[in-house]
């Protein structure tokens, strides 16, 4: 803040710019170079240890692998993805509606709370054959049982987060005549963007799982397809590719979010850099 | 005395503000005892008065305020603002509140955070921008509208809230221990521009602190108030000359008020 008093606006862009390329390097630089040493060793160990590849192949083999068949390997991926990401939003929709009328009615959630509870406990590979026999054998399938999984962290989040305002705010609110229309949009719902971020970022995370487990359980393509059959082949270069591929495209799918939240909510205590 | 019906026209008298045989009682919680948060209250306020309301800790002075404002109902009794009750005042936007927790919306600029109530009633953008960057200069807090709140010291921020309750112009300024967080130095200084604040803008303020100091430099009257249940045990008349600036503290009149203000103080605690 002193900065922005004193310095010239010129100095304040150059000085942030300045600040952004070295905060990324220091966000980025530490994985990589770790990244690097890890599969150095990996390499290395699998050679002197002449470790068999069924066992462990080297990273070489797996890039080998993932380079070679490359063509096929980001087609399954391609595919995952849009089941991750179509269950993702369908399942955060319908989490944010359900947890938006919890917020809005203590009876509403009081009754159905516990058996929201209680299912989002059940093993998604129970209920993954149940919804494949509903959905049939396409994609549809694979997208609900992602879209059941990353529904139960956004609708607890949701309305958590709803009720999460603080009661003098709403008293300027009640003050200021607002109608409820207004106290929802222009307080309790920003109030509640932490908590909804942090149930979007576990969506994130469950929606890829969903999405590969759906695969196993029945699916004649995909990422979940690919593990299956390489598993069975024992091609296991072919298998440590397809998981590395799914771990990627978790990240970057969290990334986004993550980025998403850096720029809606940049006002929130959690974004501000440690000390 | 007057008897009931004369008292109830008189309060319903037009810029009067006057709560009539007022009981405010808190339901309880399961087991424990309902709580009386006041008891018979009877006074009224004239259009333009700077009434402070002083008392100890839980006696029900921020419950007064909360009647005018309509966030608590009252159990028994009659509240008048100009006529009118609480909640036609309130869907008139005819009152302003200052708590003692800025209360800002932590997302917005400070520019956005003072209009809100003029967004809240309808008012185009660029009018009530304009409104609240002519409060921004009143309140002393130009280069500051782009900040965020978190970015402003406690003090700061209680001006944002004091600029943010008067956007629409009310009538009656509630303010509830605003300057209550703040050191003794801020503290002075914001004293001060409300001083000048209420009399340009020829507002009712109710103010509600713990200080006696702080009561008798600001106000017209000052109500004193009991423990539990809260009751008006006594009533000060200042008459220090206005404008008031902080050295009439060492003034021999000032220190008589505040003596005053001790002792009925300390009545209400037997």
């Amino acid at each position: 803040m002193q900065r922005h008093q004193l310095g010239s606006a010129e100095n304040r862009i150059r000085h942030s710019s300045l600040n952004f390329v070295r905060e990324w390097t220091w966000l980025v630089a530490p994985p990589i170079i770790m990244f690097i040493l890890v599969a150095a060793i990996w390499e290395w160990a699998v050679a002197f240890y002449q470790i068999p590849p069924y066992i462990l192949p080297s990273p070489g083999r797996i890039f080998e692998s993932l380079v070679k068949d490359q063509g096929s390997i980001l087609r399954h991926s391609g595919i995952t993805l849009f089941e991750a990401v179509s269950g993702f939003l369908i399942g955060s929709f319908l989490g944010a509606v359900l947890g938006t009328a919890f917020a809005y009615s203590r009876l509403f959630a009081q009754s159905l709370l516990p058996y929201v509870i209680a299912a989002n406990t059940i093993p998604v590979v129970a209920i993954a054959p149940i919804i494949l026999i509903w959905f049939g054998h396409g994609i549809p399938s694979k997208i609900a049982v992602t879209a059941f999984l990353s529904f139960f962290p956004l609708a607890l989040n949701m309305m958590k987060g709803l009720r999460s305002y603080d009661p003098i705010i709403m008293d300027v609110f009640h003050v200021s005549a607002a109608s409820n229309w207004q106290r929802f949009i222009k307080m309790r719902l920003p109030s509640s963007l932490p908590y909804v971020f942090v149930g979007l970022k576990l969506n994130v995370t469950f929606s890829v799982i969903g999405a590969i487990i759906a695969e196993f359980v029945q699916a004649d393509r995909g990422l979940g397809f690919v593990i299956m059959t390489a598993y069975r082949t024992l091609n296991m270069p072919r298998l440590w590719a397809a998981m590395l591929v799914s771990a990627a495209a978790g990240i970057l799918f969290f990334a986004l979010v993550a980025l998403a939240e850096r720029w809606i909510i940049p006002w929130h205590s959690s974004m501000r850099k440690a000390e | 005395m007057n008897t009931s019906t004369q008292e109830t026209a008189m309060l319903s008298r037009r810029g009067t503000l006057g709560f009539h045989n007022l009981y405010v009682t808190y339901s309880a919680a399961q087991g424990a005892d309902a709580v009386h948060a006041l008891e018979n209250i009877d006074l009224s306020v004239d259009s333009g008065e700077f009434v402070s309301v002083i008392g100890p800790s839980g006696c029900g002075k921020s419950t007064m305020l909360r009647v005018i404002a309509d966030l608590v109902n009252p159990t028994s009794g009659q509240v008048s603002i100009g006529g009118e009750s609480p909640k036609s005042t309130r869907l008139k936007r005819k009152v302003g509140f200052v708590f003692q927790d800025a209360a800002l919306l932590e997302w917005r600029r400070i520019l956005q955070n003072i209009a809100l109530p003029l967004e809240l009633k309808g008012v185009s953008r660029s009018e009530r921008e304009k409104i609240a960057l002519e409060l921004i200069e009143m309140v002393g807090l130009i280069g500051f509208e782009r900040s965020y709140p978190r970015q402003l010291s406690g003090g700061m921020r209680q001006r944002a809230a004091i600029a943010r309750a008067m956007s629409t112009e009310p009538e009656v300024m509630l303010m509830d221990e605003p300057f209550g967080a703040l050191d003794q130095i801020t503290r002075d200084r914001l004293n001060l521009e409300l001083l000048g604040l209420s009399a340009r803008k020829r507002m009712t303020v109710i103010f509600v602190t713990h200080s006696i100091n702080e009561a008798v430099l600001l106000s017209d009257r000052v109500f004193v108030m009991t423990a539990r249940p809260g009751r008006i045990c006594g009533e000060m008349r200042i008459n220090l000359p206005r404008p008031r600036s902080l050295e009439i503290r060492q003034t021999e009149e000032f220190i008589q008020y505040v003596k005053q203000g001790a002792a009925l103080l300390e009545q209400g605690f037997e």
